[in-house]
């Protein structure tokens, strides 16, 4: 199968799809073309409608009305096997893998050419040099779920490849890679486009998309706003296209913190999922006024440091004090009475109760006291009306009175959350990935949210896997890397570069 | 080429007279498939759904006698619907409901004539939560504690109460057993003092309770603070977590509150109309029914009233049908009916169908292609 690239190679043309949504309109009336051999950058804020774009391309949503043209003739996907089968396949930001199978086995699985007995050495023998080729090295015979997200994004683009496809749709591939693994990425990009196969790069991060597309197509609120090649396009003009508007992400200001530690961490150990300990004897501090990043590659201990931290999971050794109490043993409701606000990074799943209305959600941490209940009583009333004051003043858009929260939109969510959070007042606030999917709108207004309350004097720890954010908020950085913290950087002396060295686990990088 | 089909798409709110056409729909829907059935088999369904109503309503002892089986149903079907709200999936409300009804038999009968009526009945009645309550526990504490899948420990659990009562009343003397019938088994008769007083030909004041209690369940689940956490933890677990509710103990007091709400529709069906453990009597699915309900009222526990009474009266209504010679199971066929239609109607709460909205220009050029 390896030597299958002298097939034809596409040229793909979508004249005015529209789709629709819950009578949103996602995509309006988009034209699209994707010459052969390009790397064409898909740019917008989030709810744009590119993942509409891409999923319908894909096969995954049939569109309300338009068309769809490859090769010059028209094509309908009944579903995403008719994509690959015309040659057009997609890596979703949430990845599609099998995780108790391993890569080789991922790589078969809905393959049309397999017949029913399928030899295992002969598929692995497939994968590796497939992944030699194209600068994806994995080891096939490892189970999915025993890989970085890293290493099974390379799997979801040999799964296309082994299923020789000629345009690849990749969104946001880069938003879970270290800058390092980015680079990689982009140069099998390249070699990808050599051969005459041609990228749909989504993405929101316009120094990427300088660097690594020939074009570019920008959408905006479901429409296509314009189309230029990359080598005239300012970053600066990009983004007013984007957004509609001159627009600059709030920073941190530049004045070191003196206050007192509010939360203090010491030789911190946290278990796992699977019973082996993931965080593996840290120790920081975060001072009030102060914000602290946490850099490292997703899947380094972030999720259990933060639920060490929060009270969802027992440390198996060390200490974590709270304002100068000791926490470390107490249970997730004595946090929230201590002062702790956590922003999960699991918004609908963790953060607010989906199928509760918003004004349920906003007195999901306060409902046990005045004015949400009196005694061992609820107080309706009290639900509606701070809910109404809380949305109006956080700006939250979209809220119909009794419908579910699940409805929102992602930034809407999201403000919501902080929303409740900021009201308790914390003394300190964990929030993980808070602008993580959202747009520049929405990014803009949580930025402010966190900045305030640094501002007021709340202690700050801000785990993040967008190096960007840990720079232009950050007072402190700490990178884990393995469960263990690695380096210690200070605003001034943090970069990209320096961070990147750091998370891939090379403790000669920061200092 | 132009596509155009009919979208399914999630509803927000489903709007009131929605969630009200709908369960009236299932029922409509049920009664056509068993009038389709009565006709095959030879008889006219309007004949026999017409004995039905009037056996059920038609008179002021038909009247009475389907509020007697609807008392236990309201029950039953409040046990149901405060589990599933809750994610917990106890089908055991019909062991819930004989331990209930074992239980309370036993501390009647040992209290005897001892004790005035005004005492000796509540004490009954609690009993029998309790017992119904405890029944639950066997399955909550390894289901909340060691993850055990409690629709199968409580399934297990009816055969066994089930097998319980037959042994007390006909595999051996024990003090439920009546002494003096000995040809044909059966309960000893409650005690004066702990039967429930009648007002209405057979009907006591167990209706009245249920009532209350569906009232109480409602007001529970809505307006207080336990019933708001109950909520969230039914919803989603790992937001419950994250709030600081201590899910484990929620899932447990919900369970057991599932398991008392039970036991007292077993301890009021023996100490009202039944008046002894009679195996016979009590034998006849109301936890299962109870799961119909539960559904039909879409887990509402107001909504459980109207609807324990609609199945109230199929049930006092299929026996009378023999008399014109139709079997009486045609009444478990047209319940297992209603189920069906009305978790399918569930699809049409939640979803709503439509045709895609064009623009214009696209519809010309459209039609063109």
């Amino acid at each position: 199968m390896s030597d299958s690239i002298a097939r034809e190679t596409l040229g793909v043309d979508l004249r005015d799809i529209h789709k629709q949504f819950y009578g949103v309109k996602a995509n309006e009336g988009v034209n699209f073309q994707l010459r052969p051999g390009e790397v064409h950058a898909l740019l917008g804020e989030n709810g744009a409608g590119k993942s509409t774009l891409c999923s319908i391309l894909a096969g995954l949503y049939r569109p309300d009305a338009g068309e769809m043209v490859i090769d010059g003739e028209p094509v309908v996907f009944k579903s995403p096997k008719d994509a690959l089968a015309a040659g057009i396949g997609m890596v979703y930001q949430h990845f599609r893998l099998v995780p108790n199978l391993t890569v080789a086995e991922n790589l078969a699985l809905g393959h049309h050419n397999l017949g029913v007995l399928v030899d295992q050495k002969d598929l692995q023998s497939d994968a590796a040099e497939l992944g030699e080729r194209y600068g994806l090295p994995v080891d096939a015979t490892a189970r999915i779920w025993q890989l970085s997200v890293g290493e099974q994004q390379r799997v979801e683009i040999l799964k296309l490849l082994y299923r020789d496809a000629r345009v690849l749709i990749l969104d946001e591939p880069t938003a879970v890679l270290t800058p390092q693994e980015s680079q990689a990425l982009f140069s099998t990009m390249r070699q990808l486009t050599d051969e005459g196969r041609s990228v749909i790069f989504v993405s929101h991060k316009l120094h990427e998309v300088k660097q690594v597309s020939d074009r570019v197509s920008v959408m905006r609120q479901g429409q296509m706003v314009g189309e230029i090649d990359t080598a005239d396009a300012e970053p600066r003009d990009l983004a007013r296209m984007m957004v509609g508007r001159d627009l600059e992400l709030p920073t941190r200001e530049e004045d070191e913190s003196t206050g007192e530690p509010v939360l203090v961490v010491r030789d911190l150990r946290v278990p796992g999922d699977r019973g082996l300990e993931s965080v593996k004897g840290v120790s920081f501090e975060v001072r009030a006024g102060e914000v602290v990043g946490v850099a490292g590659v997703s899947g380094n201990g972030q999720r259990e440091l933060a639920y060490g931290l929060v009270g969802l999971r027992r440390p198996t050794a060390g200490s974590v004090s709270l304002d100068s109490v000791d926490v470390t043993e107490a249970n997730v409701l004595e946090h929230i009475r201590q002062g702790l606000a956590y922003v999960p990074q699991n918004r609908l799943g963790m953060g607010l109760s989906p199928g509760l209305t918003t004004e349920d959600n906003l007195g999901l941490k306060a409902f046990r006291e005045a004015p949400y209940s009196k005694g061992r009583q609820l107080v309706p009333a009290a639900f509606k009306t701070r809910g109404k004051d809380l949305i109006a003043q956080y700006d939250i858009r979209g809220v119909v009175p009794g419908l579910p929260i699940r409805l929102l939109s992602g930034g809407n969510l999201q403000k919501a959350l902080l929303a409740r959070e900021v009201e308790m007042q914390p003394k300190i606030l964990i929030a993980r990935s808070p602008t993580r999917g959202l747009d520049v709108g929405a990014t803009e207004a949580v930025r402010n949210s966190i900045l305030r309350e640094r501002q007021r004097g709340t202690g700050i720890l801000l785990m993040s896997e967008d190096l960007d954010e840990l720079l232009a908020l950050s007072d402190r950085l700490i990178v884990l890397y393995e469960g263990e913290i690695v380096g210690e950087l200070t605003a001034r002396m943090a970069t990209a570069e320096r961070l990147g060295l750091l998370m891939a686990g090379q403790k000669d990088g920061g200092n | 080429m132009t596509v155009r089909r009919i979208i399914v798409e999630p509803r927000g709110l489903a709007s009131l007279r929605l969630t009200l056409t709908v369960p009236l729909l299932s029922v409509l829907a049920a009664l056509v498939i068993g009038g389709v059935f009565l006709w095959i088999t030879g008889d006219n369904p309007f004949t026999v759904y017409g004995h039905m109503v009037d056996a059920a309503f038609g008179s002021s002892r038909g009247v009475s006698e389907t509020l007697i089986s609807a008392t236990p149903l309201i029950l039953t079907g409040l046990a149901a619907a405060l589990a599933f709200k809750m994610l917990v999936w106890n089908i055991g409300a019909e062991g819930q409901f004989l331990l209930g009804a074992i239980v309370a038999a036993g501390i009647a009968i040992a209290m005897g004539d001892t004790i005035p009526a005004v005492l000796a009945a509540p004490v009954v009645i609690v009993a029998g939560a309790v017992g119904g309550a405890l029944w639950a526990a066997i399955s909550a504490f390894p289901r909340v504690y060691l993850g055990t899948n409690e629709i199968i420990t409580t399934l297990m659990l009816n055969f066994i109460a089930l097998n319980l009562m037959n042994y007390l009343i006909f595999g051996s003397s024990s003090p439920w057993r009546d002494p003096l019938v000995s040809t044909f088994p059966t309960g000893r008769p409650i005690p004066d003092a702990a039967s429930l007083p009648r007002f209405f030909n057979r009907l006591d004041v167990g209706i009245f309770i249920a009532i209350a209690v569906a009232v109480f369940a409602w007001y529970l689940v809505n307006r207080t603070r336990w019933g708001f956490e109950v909520r969230v933890v039914g919803d989603s677990p790992e937001t419950a977590r994250y709030a600081g509710i201590q899910v484990p103990r929620k899932i447990l007091g919900v369970f057991l509150l599932s398991g008392a709400f039970a036991g007292l529709a077993g301890a009021l069906f023996v100490a009202g109309p039944v008046g002894a453990l009679d195996p016979r009597s009590l034998d006849l699915g109301l936890g299962f029914t109870g799961i119909i309900v539960a559904a039909l009222a879409r887990l509402n526990a107001l909504a459980v009233i109207p609807v324990a009474i609609l199945m109230g009266a199929l049930n006092n209504a299929g026996p009378s049908l023999q008399s014109i010679g139709v079997p009486p199971e045609i009444v478990t066929m047209l319940q297992g009916a209603i189920l069906i239609f009305a978790v399918g109607g569930e699809f049409f709460i939640a979803n709503r169908l439509r045709r895609p909205e064009l623009p214009p220009d696209v519809l010309a050029t459209g039609a063109a292609a």
